[in-house]
């Protein structure tokens, strides 16, 4: 009986229940491989990722994301589809989302699909569901767009390997930053069965490229690379703890990016905290300021926080906070500095960086000139001199340049008061997506990651 | 006297511009290139108009291709895309201070000249756009098969985008229409795309759509209003990166 109602609901009606089930999910980027056509049925991919859309709260859509099932056996407490919730429930079947993909693609509506799950039966059941899937899109419709699919602990490692050849993305959510959150709030997970396929994923990339190096032609595994992502603020860690497990993430892992989300309120629980203040969207912000700053400005975690100061600065960016710190390392000469050297500059962004390294080759620059590269001079201008001169006479001084920094205002992604939010779309989506791959190819070519 | 050439507002009437103006063999400082219907006129200067012309332009462009290499060639082709009227007197001087550099490869880098700075923000702008038509513009199926296109381009990107839907669509036949120039490119499957007057696009043909198509355009409409998160809202972020003039080609804003 259940079945032939199941049965009944109309594509439209299983789309609204699994995309609202998958909203919370971070990731929507369509970075990271570049594919041409070459005439087969249908699709490429660019590195620099491509936003088809951007929803009611300022996230860019890429990706058509969706879950296979919300019917899921396990209870976390984070969770709105979680077992215990009362919440309407459906499954797509293979063809439907394939047919989906495809259909929604064509219209250049999507990059390609994000396919998440709930755990229906068990783990590895799931992940075959998901597999025939992609295996239809791949073989029948012969796409050729970008599909990041989410690998589920406990599922036999024989699937993800499967599954591995014919995605270009994989992630497995980390949930919590520490052990000890895990086992409070998803009694069903445990460290163990999350880092397993992190690790697998980890090993068969490295040792497809190394297949790749030798036989031109041998199938890729996860090329666009693979990814994480924990909540921020349902279980009480530092940031500091936060930065250094999304660092070892990324040494020990090789993870391509790591993604906060800052918790929503979903479900009454006793284990969860209250927020009043609604999600804590700025410490979202400067945890991915931070992450910014150890993927492609060459800090490390130790330099931005310790166990004394384990908190980001509310007033102030990492970067600037930072940099006040360090005092004794400024001003910088524009003309002679290196490279690195300049991106530790408050108001030097890495392609402003790249351009004045370009420009000072012909010429000697000014603060004139810096204005053009891109240099936000109201911020730079405590940190730096152009031959041997600074903008102003200023104190070299701790408080007086903070004082002068906080009226500077930061741009941030939502407003303070509380009543509008948006997503950290500085860093990933839009305009900066083509960047973001510059970077990584030229940081790439130092080695760095 | 100063002189001033009229150019038509191609690339190749343009670059034949550059081309008569080299020809001249003057004081690069006494010439000015002005756009057909843009012309401003300045005392004590002789006005004279380009024929554009495709063999000279040719040239130009092999000489740029050669000094500065495919990427600067590539910047200057965007920058002259847009509707700015001082585009190609930029480009002029531009290249004219380019070729005096010691490290020509650098060219882009040079921003401290004034016309290669114009270059800079010209080609940002128009190649930031190119790269936002190819996440916004919608397809819609027609009837006949046929995925269609309508775009209101600021700067003239059409040949910009035409390349990447033809790599992604090997095996489609789509339009895509720029409303502003009536220009439409054209990509019959598994053959070379090409551009066409919008005149040659039957009215009657683009009204008429698949049966599907429809339905299609409410799941995405949907599909756009669920994946939103309402603790999250903030529509001012929302239209900050997704301006109103795309809205208005996109079917989830319909
Ligand atoms: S496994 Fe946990 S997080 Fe995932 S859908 Fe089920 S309840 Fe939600």
């Amino acid at each position: 009986m259940e079945i032939a109602v199941r049965g009944a609901m109309s594509v439209m009606d299983k789309l609204g229940i699994l995309t609202d089930a998958a909203k919370y999910d971070v990731a929507c980027t369509s970075s990271g491989v570049d594919r041409s056509n070459q005439g087969q049925g249908m699709g490429n991919s660019i590195a620099s990722g491509i936003c088809h859309s951007f929803s009611a709260d300022g996230r860019c859509i890429s990706l058509l994301k969706i879950l296979f099932t919300n019917e899921c056996i396990y209870d976390c407490k984070y969770c709105i589809n979680r077992k215990s919730n009362d919440v309407p429930r459906a499954s797509f079947t293979p063809d439907e989302v394939a047919d989906l993909t495809m259909e929604f693609y064509r219209r250049n509506y999507i990059e390609g699909l994000f396919l998440s799950s709930g755990i229906i039966n068990n783990p590895t059941f799931t992940m075959e569901l998901i597999y025939h899937a992609i295996y239809k899109l791949r073989f029948q419709h012969h796409f050729q767009g970008y599909i990041h699919v989410k690998a589920i602990p406990g599922a036999d490692p024989l699937v993800v390997q499967q599954l591995g050849f014919l995605v270009d993305r994989m992630s497995v959510n980390l949930e919590l930053p520490t052990k000890e959150g895990l086992s409070l709030l998803a009694p069903n997970k445990t460290r163990k069965s999350i880092l397993a396929p992190m690790r697998q994923i980890q090993n068969q990339i490295v040792s497809s490229k190394q297949e790749i190096a030798v036989y031109k032609a041998a199938k890729p595994f996860v090329p666009a690379g693979q990814s994480s992502q924990m909540i921020i603020g349902a279980t009480p860690e530092s940031d500091y703890q936060i930065m250094s497990v999304a660092e070892g993430l990324y040494q020990k892992f090789q993870l391509k990016r790591v993604f906060y989300s800052a918790f929503i309120h979903v479900n009454e629980d006793k284990d969860l905290p209250a927020l009043p203040g609604g999600p804590p969207l700025l410490r979202e912000h400067r945890l991915y300021q931070a992450d910014w700053l150890l993927r492609f400005y060459g800090f490390e975690a130790g330099e931005l926080l310790s166990e004394e100061r384990p908190n980001f600065n509310i007033l102030l960016d990492p970067k600037a906070d930072w940099a006040l710190r360090h005092l004794e390392q400024f001003p910088v000469e524009i003309n002679k500095a290196t490279y690195q050297a300049l991106l530790r500059v408050p108001g030097v962004g890495v392609k402003s960086a790249q351009r004045i390294i370009a420009a000072r080759r012909s010429q000697k620059l000014g603060f004139d000139e810096l204005r053009k590269i891109g240099v936000v001079l109201k911020r730079a201008l405590y940190f730096i001199c152009c031959n041997g001169r600074m903008m102003y006479p200023t104190k070299i001084d701790e408080d007086y340049i903070t004082r002068n920094l906080i009226q500077v205002k930061e741009k941030l992604p939502f407003s303070l008061d509380g009543t509008t939010y948006r997503q950290v779309s500085l860093f990933d989506d839009v305009s900066f997506h083509g960047q973001t791959n510059r970077e990584e190819r030229q940081l790439a070519l130092f080695g760095q990651i | 006297m100063n002189k001033v050439l009229i150019c038509e507002d191609t690339l190749i009437g343009i670059f034949t511009g550059i081309y008569v103006a080299y020809e001249k063999k003057m004081d690069h400082s006494l010439i000015q290139l002005q756009l057909q219907n843009h012309e401003e006129l300045l005392l004590f200067s002789e006005y004279e108009n380009v024929t554009a012309d495709e063999e000279k332009a040719i040239k130009v462009i092999r000489t740029l291709k050669k000094t500065f290499g495919d990427d600067v060639y590539q910047w200057i082709c965007y920058a002259l895309a847009t509707t700015d009227t001082l585009k190609a007197d930029a480009v002029y001087h531009g290249i004219v201070c380019g070729l005096s550099m010691k490290q020509k490869q650098d060219f882009m880098g040079n921003l401290a000249n004034p016309y290669i700075h114009t270059i800079f923000k010209l080609s940002r702008m128009a190649s930031n756009e190119t790269h936002h038509w190819l996440g916004f513009l919608r397809f819609q199926q027609l009837e006949n098969g046929i995925l269609f296109s309508r775009i209101g381009a600021k700067s003239n990107i059409l040949t910009f985008v035409a390349p990447h839907f033809q790599d992604r669509f090997p095996n489609e036949n789509f339009m895509i229409l720029d409303e502003v120039r009536n220009l439409c490119v054209v990509h019959p499957a598994r053959k070379q795309w090409v551009l066409v007057s919008g005149d040659l696009i039957a009215k009657e043909m683009v009204e008429k759509l698949s049966g599907s198509e429809e339905d299609y355009q409410s799941l995405f409409r949907y599909f756009c209003d669920k994946i939103a998160i309402k603790e999250r809202v903030n529509l001012k972020l929302q239209q900050q990166m997704l301006p109103l003039r795309y809205q208005e080609y996109m079917v989830e804003f319909q």
